[in-house]
């Protein structure tokens, strides 16, 4: 587990609002150091990490978790160095308020997120707009104005706390730990063995609009797509017993969008290894870059893989670290089998 | 001082839980006062008898902070809380906490993509919300922590912009950090009391002014001046009055809030001699919010009480914000009160 937060703590550190994967992409691509035969960033931010089979003529592997994260966005600046944001992702704005911030303007600069005191609201304590929301600089509106372009993205501050053992408690993540668990297989991966050329994507732009994966697959071609995703934790209340477990595994998604063929000939495999796994349900979409890979180019199949976090899209997301490990033995598995795909 | 206000800010001390605050404090004054001129009382107020010629004063501050309290342990191993002292949902979603004895964890709630429409829009609810420490049965959970635990935000120390200091607990820990370093001032002889002066540093603040009963019935003072902070609207969007206070502007001398009246003679003393000292000050321009001197005023004998406090921003959440000006100010206008001679009624 200790190789695992290693990798995590040093991806999760890496700053990548959805659009701005760039700043840190240099942090990724230290953390790889000579695992991988090529490794490119195209022209939307995807990193594509490629770690060749010595097999001739394997076939194309392509896992996918996404390295952007939610994020705010700089649109005006105010008196007092207050700054008007937009979201980047679908934020949940009711853990905004107070909470703290770096602002990538020209510098890093310190923020705290506002929040109007009790006795100046109208009604009871109604969700917070983002619109009435501020980050406050401690600055002069000219001073911000100075270093804080508008454009310029913030994200959480962070603090990485193990609790309990395995648990991580951080911001992003979602889909770090996803990425964390590719990362954490390949390395371990033996080219001698590997059935398919593996190529992970860090795609960008997923919590904006699912775009990264299906980008790179066109210069990709892949023969077999994974999607690695998280997905909502079971927390204990009654409406969430179709929930996923933490501790208990990644998951495989059975979803119209999978292709159900090659869903049913992962999961044999799975239990032939004796590798356990939990299943998820998406009668729909999934709400994933799965929905987009799946279809595009001229099509091949696609899986959706989660892993289970609990409060998703805040700065204190919670992952298991056994849950990463178990994501990372089913790709490696997939990986180095060659009857998943005809 | 500002090291100062980083440690006491950090200690872990809810209303009722104030033991750490206290040592703390106690350790940074030991050496500046008489053994026995220090009494802890049975709600855990630390009252140091400072001596000086004249007329009692009372200078006071509170160590409790706002916090929370574990009701209940699901069989899942969430926690339910309920808060010590007032704390707007608003500024609970996601937030670290930290319990006594050193256990993290995060306020957890359903996530936003889960939420119908109407639970959107009503908003964040307490009984929504759970503590989660990473334990997922009642048996783990009950290894780490109890029913009757207590939390508070797991929040550090900063400063950032022009001048402004953002912690956790900077209510009230800047009183208590402004209170050693006057007993350390008369020690040294940089103040020449013209008081019978007392220190109280208060438990229980946060819960309804109680620790200050006692303190204040066993001071028994003629004055008391209460060093506090304020809560201030003082962000982008909110005009005049509505702000109360504006941070960087000066210490606050009160004239009224929700809890007192203050006392008309003391607090024109006090402005007269900030303004003789060049001192920064500023009065609320809105009536809000109450602390510790609506119990020292009616308690007792009564005294003449006046509140010295510094806006805060974003107070009872894990980011209190103040600017270290109003600090200052704050601590400098007591130093001088202290140094001259009683106000003569009016």
């Amino acid at each position: 587990m200790e190789k695992i937060k290693e990798i995590l703590n040093i991806l999760i550190s890496a700053t990548s609002p959805s659009g701005y994967e760039c700043l840190g992409a240099d942090a990724l691509e230290n953390l790889v150091g000579d695992t991988f035969d090529k490794i490119y960033t195209d022209n939307l931010g995807t990193v594509v990490l490629l770690k060749k089979s010595k097999k001739e003529n394997a076939k194309k592997l392509l896992v996918d978790a996404h390295f952007d994260t939610v994020g705010l966005m700089v649109t005006r600046v105010y008196e007092g160095g207050f700054l008007g944001v937009c979201s980047l992702g679908g934020l949940d704005t009711s853990v905004l308020p107070s909470g703290e911030v770096t602002v990538y303007g020209n510098e890093e600069i310190y923020g705290i997120i506002t929040s109007t005191p009790p006795h100046l609201k109208t009604g009871d304590s109604s969700a917070p707009k983002l619109k009435e929301l501020y980050i406050d600089t401690g600055l002069t509106k000219e001073e911000a104005e100075k270093k804080i372009p508008v454009g310029s993205v913030a994200t959480f501050r962070n603090k990485v706390e193990y609790i309990n053992g395995d648990y991580v408690i951080s911001a992003g993540l979602d889909d770090k730990s996803c990425l964390c668990a590719l990362l954490y297989a390949a390395q371990a991966l033996d080219p001698e063995k590997m059935e398919f050329d593996l190529y992970i994507t860090a795609s960008a732009q997923e919590e904006t609009g699912k775009c990264g994966p299906s980008r790179a697959a066109y210069d990709i071609a892949p023969d077999l797509a994974i999607v690695t995703d998280v997905n909502f934790a079971k927390t204990g209340k009654d409406e969430d017993f179709e929930a996923i477990e933490c501790k208990k595994g990644a998951s495989i998604d059975i979803s119209s969008v999978c292709t159900r063929k090659t869903v049913k000939s992962i999961m044999k495999h799975l239990t032939s290894e004796k590798i356990p796994y939990q299943v998820v349900c998406e009668p729909r979409a999934t709400s994933t870059n799965a929905d987009a890979l799946s279809i595009s180019t001229l099509g091949f199949p696609t899986v959706l893989m989660s892993i289970p976090l609990k409060a998703m899209h805040t700065p204190s997301e919670i992952v298991n670290l056994k849950d990463i490990k178990s994501l990372a033995d089913i790709v490696s598995s997939i990986a180095t089998c060659k009857d998943i795909i005809d | 001082m500002k090291e100062l206000l980083k440690n006491l800010s950090l200690a872990f001390g809810p209303s009722g839980c104030e033991d750490a605050v206290r040592e703390l404090v106690y350790e940074e004054i030991k050496d500046y006062i008489d053994k026995d001129s220090a009494t802890v009382d049975a709600l855990g107020n630390l009252i140091v008898h400072m001596g000086g010629d004249g007329p009692k004063m009372m200078i006071c501050a509170h160590m409790d902070e706002v916090g929370f309290m574990v009701t209940g342990i699901g069989e899942n191993g969430s926690l339910k809380f309920g808060t010590v002292g007032g704390i707007d949902p608003i500024s609970l979603g996601a937030k670290r906490v930290i319990s006594e004895s050193g256990v993290r964890g995060a306020i957890s709630a359903k996530p936003i993509h889960l939420l119908t429409k109407e639970e959107r829009e009503a908003g964040p609810k307490i009984k929504n919300m759970t503590i989660d420490i990473g334990a997922d049965t009642r048996e783990e959970a009950e290894e780490l922590t109890f029913i009757g635990d207590y939390f508070t935000f797991d929040s550090g120390y900063e400063e950032y912009g022009n001048g402004y200091i953002k912690c956790k607990a900077l209510d009230d820990r800047l009183g208590c950090a402004i209170m050693c370093q006057l007993i350390k001032d008369i020690k040294n002889g940089a103040i020449d009391l013209k008081y019978d002066t007392y220190f109280a540093f208060t438990t229980r603040e946060e819960i309804g002014y109680s620790g200050a009963f006692s303190a204040s019935a066993r001071i028994n003072p003629d004055y008391a001046i209460v060093i506090e902070s304020k809560a201030v609207a003082d962000i982008y969007g909110v005009e005049g009055s509505k702000k109360v206070s504006v941070l960087g502007d000066g210490v606050i001398i009160s004239y009224a809030d929700r809890g007192t009246i203050y006392d008309r003679t003391l607090i024109s003393h006090i402005k007269r001699i900030a303004d003789e000292n060049e001192i920064k000050n500023q009065v609320n321009l809105y009536i809000s919010g109450g602390n510790d001197s609506a119990n020292i005023q009616k308690n007792a004998c009564g005294a003449r009480v006046s509140t010295l406090s510094c806006a805060s921003r974003y107070i009872h959440s894990q980011s209190d914000v103040i600017h270290e000006t109003d600090f200052f100010a704050a601590y400098e206008v007591v130093k001088k009160v202290l140094n001259e001679n009683p106000p003569t009624k009016e």
